[in-house]
């Protein structure tokens, strides 16, 4: 239980960029006139805000379903990796601790638990911790995208709110960044992402990281030469 | 106007493919045999992945400050990257970029 609670603080300095983010998204909702129902619905079962933002200005335009289905499912195409990187953790858990790790698997619940990596001294304590910090993530995720719907875009503009959730993923990032080779990768992500930033179906994030996890397995390859 | 069979086809499809690339390797812990390696490969994903989700939203932002060519916040985020270095909090970090962003929109907008 007390990994769990220190999961759960753990994500709360992480609020500033999520309360934002879920006002623009749930005002995106209220523009695109759906339903309070229809937004709730697409909140809960897809809880992926970058893709629901994309692929919801997408529906608006009356696009082709597997057009809309396959950049929101590109942009998302990163769990896969998180997923890769947490079952470790999970092996020998219940299938229902598995089930709503993966349901809540987001940036920010998996960047928090790796960022505090080695506070943990068996999988047992890493799996309570990312399940505090998923709730954090979801209460704070939903509350706002709902009060989004409601009130609108209630963050002041002048305040440039929305800034915080790269700013909290730079402060996520730095602390992983451990070795030279870690660092090496992290300025080569930057310059091919803007390389790949156009893209169609907003895949420039997949085949950023489908290319610099490449060059972090030669990084590893290299080192285990030397 | 969305009309509603169209969203919930779109909605369907998005969340069990959403949850299937989620739950696809989470679902094999149990029956994966994964190597020191790999656990190291992993240790790369964030660095993989969240330069890749920020720069280009920071670096194609078009701001307001004509002497940073409309770059002030791509030019933040490296300050930011560099204070996070030395002060290892989360919350700090953020404050410490809207403070710095805040000042320049504020002082140097033209």
């Amino acid at each position: 239980m007390q990994n769990f609670k220190l999961g759960f603080r753990a994500m709360l300095p992480l609020a500033p960029g999520i309360l934002p983010f879920g006002a623009v998204m749930g005002s995106t909702f209220a523009e695109a006139n759906l339903t309070f129902g229809q937004s709730m619905l697409m909140n809960a079962s897809v809880y992926a805000g970058a893709a629901q933002l994309a692929t919801v200005n997408l529906m608006k335009l009356n696009a082709a379903v597997f057009v809309v289905v396959i950049t929101g499912l590109m942009i998302n195409m990163r769990f896969l990796l998180y997923s890769a990187a947490i079952s470790p953790q999970l092996k020998g858990e219940p299938w229902w601790i598995k089930f709503a790790c993966a349901f809540t698997l987001t940036d920010q619940s998996y960047a928090t638990m790796t960022a505090k990596a080695d506070l943990f001294s068996n999988n047992h304590q890493a799996i309570r911790f990312y399940l505090g910090s998923a709730l954090a993530m979801g209460l704070t995720w939903h509350g706002s995208v709902i009060a989004g719907v409601i009130f609108g875009n209630f963050a002041p503009a002048s305040l440039s709110l929305d800034y915080a959730v790269p700013l909290s993923f730079v402060a996520l990032l730095v602390p992983t960044l451990k070795t030279r080779g870690h660092r090496v990768l992290a300025v080569f992500s930057s310059l091919v992402s803007l390389l790949m930033y156009g893209l169609p179906f907003k895949a420039g994030l997949i085949v950023t990281a489908i290319l610099s996890m490449g060059l972090a397995a030669v990084i590893i390859r290299r080192r285990g030469h030397a | 106007m969305i009309a509603g069979p169209y969203f919930l086809t779109n909605v369907a499809l998005l969340a069990v493919g959403t949850f299937a690339i989620r739950v696809f390797f989470i679902a094999l812990s149990g029956r994966m045999r994964i190597s020191p390696k790999t656990k190291e490969l992993f240790t790369y994903i964030p660095a993989a992945i969240f330069p890749a989700l920020v720069v280009p939203a920071t670096f194609f932002h078009q701001g307001q400050v004509a002497a940073l060519a409309g770059k002030e916040r791509f030019l933040v985020l490296i300050a930011s990257g560099i204070f996070c270095y030395f002060v290892r909090n989360t919350f700090a970090v953020i404050v410490f970029g809207l403070a710095v962003l805040f000042v320049i929109s504020s002082y140097l907008a033209t």
